[in-house]
């Protein structure tokens, strides 16, 4: 019986093995293949997949194969690092600018100068793209950018400063009950950015990095106060907390990427509402987040025969049409400068207050020196809000550390 | 009389403990998944929700079908099962001859070898991912379930040699050196005594290659990149993005592939508990 | 594919060299049955490879010598090896039981070690990684990694040696509680009882739920306002006012306490592969031992500590040592709870500070020495336990 079984499960494996050795599929990397990877969230896939299918569909692409492939984040970076150095890599990748500098660095992107015309799409969107002079992809979108998003049930406008927004929150969140007035993800430093702006400061300055400022402590003492002494925010909430909370109706205010608008308005419909993040009425200055968006690039260990192929996609992908196309079905807004004139773009509300936002921020700097200042000061806020560290001492270490960080980086 | 009902009275106390302390520990080990079956019927694709209801407002089963109808979920399932089982057998059947080895033969670089095996678990795996990444280049497993299947079956095979290894230890030499008086031969010993004793520690290596293979993301993300050859893994991180997650689906997919583990910890149960014919030649 | 092609040709190359000179060789060994010498592994192992490098260099094949040297090193290693042990047949069977493992072994993880290991000599940074790619060679810094690694830290705060007892703490509270936690419960589980089979299957749950899941489930539970944790805490308090007079209530696990919330999470899935382990080693132990026991009037306690421990030993040893080495090496658990929400420095052990250098500052040198100071560290803790394990084997 035992044996039996022993012998069949043998049997079974090694067969299993064979049959898979014969399914392996045949590489295709030949010169009409353009392998894409890209990271975005799973509900863009099908919007990307119609786009090239039309791209293929063009009299002149039809033996142009585009393989698509999904990656996360992180993953994307690892892969993409890895299958340069072995002389594999994908011929475009489409993602966020935080890790072109890191690209761009170690070589394994190539500036597209000369390749396309870059003066035709927005200029902070390229400028968010552009290190040491040169710039490294090509915009797809243009935003990435944190806004507010309210409730209609609770509020009927934006607030337009804080002095407005605490006021609701002082009486008119009160009324309701809602658990908080507001919620945004105070752990993370991309939400703190604005702020700082707000209060005056900028997290770099070039490659260096600007955050023991009179700014920076202002803004902490901001984040402090809103937590511990108004009371408006919750004490501890991620992203998924406050999406939650933002969701279910127990928060009045979010601030949010532009990512997040098409879920809210499936979410939400008529009781969706967006605006501006207010202005801090203690400095009259506009709270600016980081604006970027998202890039092809090209891989630097491209065949030259596909270069041609790779620039007609690029094209393709962020004309007119597409564009427009991209912002009806995504919400994301458009990267050439003709397209977001158009009266689809600006006749709709969301796109115009996003439009508005994205003049209020400022491009996000690609330079690899913001991995320090990212990782210093998440580590250094959340020491000053969990109150671990005084304000000044936690602005001067931020500075100090990513200084250092900095410097073992490039030793 | 009245001792003997003590007795039973202790008896039935003492079993009511027992039940009412696992149950207690089951509750803990089955509330989280409880709390993942609420987020996959939860509308609206949030992770947390502030209230502990279980069965949550609106409840649908719309993440459910969403999962199968629009991505190759069941593809993915499949791939995952071809790879886990082959893995598993022959993770398996490695793993319980060389153990066989170690246990029973005396042999030059034998403490070295055992030090050796668990000294490949040593390096932290995420190290690994470029030089794997090279490797399965250069091997020519790109993207093929060949390369996933021996990636896995050798990468859990120290602690299954470990853990068989510890196991044919106890069991008595001479019951083997009978069967080679009989004329049996070292294998056919080895094959008609040991294992058929063996099959709790048989049944634990089974499990752990079985669970292993199941959830491993790193080395399948590393050899796979197209989504038709995609475990589920892959492809339920495929739903995962920078910031919006899809987590009624993503929660889904992850009841989904828990079915198929506890069915065979089920199955495995039968197989766990039989070496209880030791008991009768030991001693 | 051009790569893969010349890799083929290399690896093809490599192979008739070997083959080529394993028949020269095996021909003058087997005829004088050298292999029987105790001077022969020293003299083949010097002498060979260096002839060989010689003979290449007169032929003017190789401009490198210290590639083709390491080359003939390892095959003449393969070769002596095989006539030693193989040829001579003396462990034939044995090593050809064990052949199959070891070569997938070495075929996986053998290349990654050394790769590790020319990395932590050299110097690959952002900068170096092109010329690397190009050219293939790599700034040489000796050691200079490796005094990073104790001098620096890859954190902001938290110097290398107090992540070291960070980290050994960690591993030694979870693998502790792991052991404990599962033995206690396949002790329960051990008993003849009804629905066992059922009970098991329940408890196995957080082993067998994809871990990301698991852990974000969890995790949801420790949050300072909804969940299910500090909901327990305020309602306690608020019906005891005496537990609340001692201090306990809500507490804002994530944020004040993240390496206790993730060590509490991380117990929590490891005591299921504690419990099936132990369960299948208990079975390795025959009833006679507690039916002569209970003959002798021996109590629960002493059943417990001179029959199921020592015997149980075999089985629980391997699954301990690796659990350690698993705990030491295992970032999931911290990754998950603390890295989506704002990473902070206060939960990071060794490995998860490697990660950080590695992956977001791209110091793959550095790393790599200090993943190879991890592998030493475990190395000791590993050697030392079977030590210990023996002499406790021979004491009994």
């Amino acid at each position: 019986m035992k044996k039996k079984f022993f012998s069949a499960a043998l049997a079974l494996s090694s067969v299993i093995v064979a049959l898979c050795s014969c399914a392996r599929p045949k590489s295709p990397l030949d010169a009409s293949t353009i392998i894409l990877w890209e990271q975005e969230d799973a509900q863009v896939a099908p919007y990307i997949d119609s786009v090239l299918a039309a791209f293929k569909n063009l009299p002149e692409n039809k033996a142009i194969q585009v393989v698509r492939t999904h990656y996360q984040t992180e993953d994307l970076r690892s892969q993409f690092q890895a299958a340069s150095l072995a002389g594999v890599a994908p011929d475009l990748i489409m993602c966020p600018s935080d890790t072109a500098g890191l690209f761009a660095v170690s070589g394994f992107i190539r500036p597209v100068d000369g390749l396309i015309d870059t003066s035709k799409y927005n200029k902070a969107v390229m400028q968010a793209i552009t290190l040491d002079g040169k710039i490294w992809g090509v915009p797809v979108s243009n935003g990435n950018h944190l806004m507010m998003f309210f409730n209609k049930k609770y509020a009927k406008t934006a607030p337009k400063d804080t002095d407005e927004l605490f006021k609701f929150c002082a009486t008119d969140a009160r009324a309701y009950k809602l658990d908080f007035c507001m919620a945004f993800d105070m752990g993370e430093p991309f939400w703190l950015m604005p702020w700082l702006a707000a209060f005056g400061g900028w997290p770099i300055d070039n490659k260096t990095p600007t955050l023991d400022t009179p700014s920076m402590r202002s803004a902490i003492n901001f984040y402090l106060d809103l937590k511990f002494n108004k009371k408006y925010a919750p004490p501890e909430c991620d992203y998924n907390c406050m999406d939650s909370l933002f969701k279910e109706g127990k928060t009045a205010f979010i601030i949010n990427g532009d990512w997040a608008i098409s879920g809210y308005q499936q979410h939400f419909k008529k009781d969706f509402g967006l605006g501006l993040i207010p202005k801090v009425s203690s400095t009259g200055l506009w709270p600016a987040p980081m604006v970027s968006g998202k890039y092809f690039m090209i891989s630097s260990g491209i065949k030259p025969e596909k270069l041609g192929i790779v620039r007609r996609l690029m094209e393709f992908y962020t004309n007119r049409d597409n564009q427009i196309k991209q912002f009806k079905e995504l919400q994301r807004l458009p990267s050439l400068a003709e397209a977001s004139k158009s009266p689809e773009i600006t006749g709709s509300e969301v796109s115009r207050v996003s439009m508005e936002q994205i003049s209020k921020g400022r491009p996000m700097s690609m330079a690899t020196e913001m991995r320090a200042i990212w990782d210093s000061a998440r580590n250094y806020l959340g020491l000053a809000t969990s109150r671990k560290l005084s304000v000044e001492d936690a602005a001067r270490k931020m500075q100090e550390n990513a200084a250092q960080k900095i410097s073992e980086m490039n030793r | 009389m009245n001792d003997k009902e003590i007795y039973k009275q202790k008896k039935l106390f003492k079993y009511l403990l027992i039940h009412l302390a696992i149950i207690t520990f089951v509750v803990i080990c089955v509330y989280p998944l409880l709390r993942i079956l609420s987020v996959s019927i939860r509308p609206g694709d949030k992770l947390i929700s502030t209230d502990l209801s279980l069965i949550p407002a609106g409840a649908t089963f719309a993440a459910y079908v969403r999962l199968l109808k629009e991505t190759l979920f069941l593809r993915w399932l499949w791939n995952s099962l071809l790879i886990t089982v082959a893995t598993s057998f022959i993770g398996v059947s490695l793993a319980s001859t060389a153990a066989y080895a170690f246990s029973r033969f005396k042999f030059g670089g034998k403490k070295g070898g055992m030090i050796l095996l668990l000294s490949t678990q040593m390096i932290p795996a995420g190290m690994l991912i470029l030089p794997l990444f090279l490797m399965i280049m250069k091997l020519g497993l790109m993207n093929t379930y060949l390369g996933m299947i021996i990636a896995y079956s050798v990468s859990s095979l120290p602690f299954s040699i470990w853990i068989l290894k510890g196991y044919y230890d106890t069991i008595p030499r001479s019951l083997e050196e009978a069967a080679l008086v009989d004329g049996t031969s070292q294998l056919g010993a080895f094959y008609r005594i040991i294992l058929p004793l063996s099959t709790p520690a048989l049944s634990i290596a089974f499990l752990f290659n079985f669970t292993t293979a199941w959830n491993e993301y790193l080395v399948a993300r590393v050899v796979l990149f197209s989504s038709k050859q995609y475990t589920w893994t892959l492809g339920l991180f495929e739903l995962q993005g920078q910031y919006i997650t899809q987590w009624g689906m993503f929660a889904a997919g992850s009841m989904l592939v828990t079915i198929p583990v506890l069915m065979v910890f089920l199955y495995s149960s039968k197989w766990l508990i039989s070496g209880l014919t030791l008991g009768s030649v030991k001693g | 594919m051009d790569i893969l092609y010349s890799i083929y040709e290399v690896l093809w190359f490599a192979l008739i060299v070997l083959t080529g000179i394993a028949l020269i060789e095996g021909y003058f060994y087997y005829h004088f049955k050298f292999y029987d010498r105790r001077w022969f592994f020293p003299v083949a192992l010097i002498g060979f490879p260096l002839a060989a490098v010689a003979f290449c260099r007169a032929l003017g094949l190789a401009a490198d010598p210290f590639r083709p040297l390491l080359w003939f090193l390892g095959s003449e290693a393969l070769i002596t090896l095989f006539f030693r042990h193989i040829v001579k047949g003396r462990n034939q069977l044995a090593y050809l039981l064990l052949a199959p493992a070891f070569i997938g072994l070495a075929l996986l993880l053998v290349y990654p070690f050394i790769f590790e290991i020319y990395l932590s000599f050299h110097d690959l940074k952002l900068t170096t990684i092109m010329q690397w790619k190009n050219t293939g060679v790599l700034p040489f810094v000796g050691l200079r990694q490796y005094v990073n690694v104790f001098t620096t830290s890859p954190l902001s705060e938290v110097t290398f040696w107090a992540l070291l007892g960070r980290t050994l703490w960690w591993t030694f509270i979870n693998v502790f509680f792991h052991v404990t936690g599962g033995f206690a419960l396949a002790l329960l589980l051990n008993n003849s009882i009804r629905f066992k089979g059922f009970y098991r299957t329940l408890l196995v749950i957080p082993w067998a739920m994809p871990q990301v899941v698991a852990v974000l489930a969890m995790r949801g539970e420790f949050h300072s306002q909804y969940g299910f944790i500090n909901i327990m805490l305020v309602k306690l308090a608020a019906a005891y006012p005496i537990l609340a007079s001692l201090g306990i209530g809500p507490v804002q696990w994530l944020s004040n306490y993240p390496l206790a919330t993730c060590t509490l999470i991380n117990i929590w899935l490891g005591i299921p592969f504690m419990m099936v382990v132990i369960l299948g080693g208990l079975q390795s132990i025959s009833s006679s031992y507690y039916d002569a026991a209970d003959i002798d009037g021996a109590s629960y306690l002493q059943k417990l500590r001179y029959i199921t421990i020592p015997l149980i030993k075999p089985v629980l040893m391997p699954a301990v040592t690796l659990g350690t080495v698993w705990t030491f090496n295992n970032i999931n658990v911290i990754y998950l709870v603390t890295g989506q929400s704002g990473g902070t420095e206060q939960a990071d052990i060794l490995v998860s500070a490697l990660y950080k250098a590695a992956f977001t500052y791209n110091r793959y040198s550095y790393s790599a020495a200090f993943a190879i100071v991890i592998f030493a560290i475990l190395f000791f803790i590993s050697v030392f336990y079977l030590k210990s394990f023996d002499a406790a084997k021979e004491e009994r």
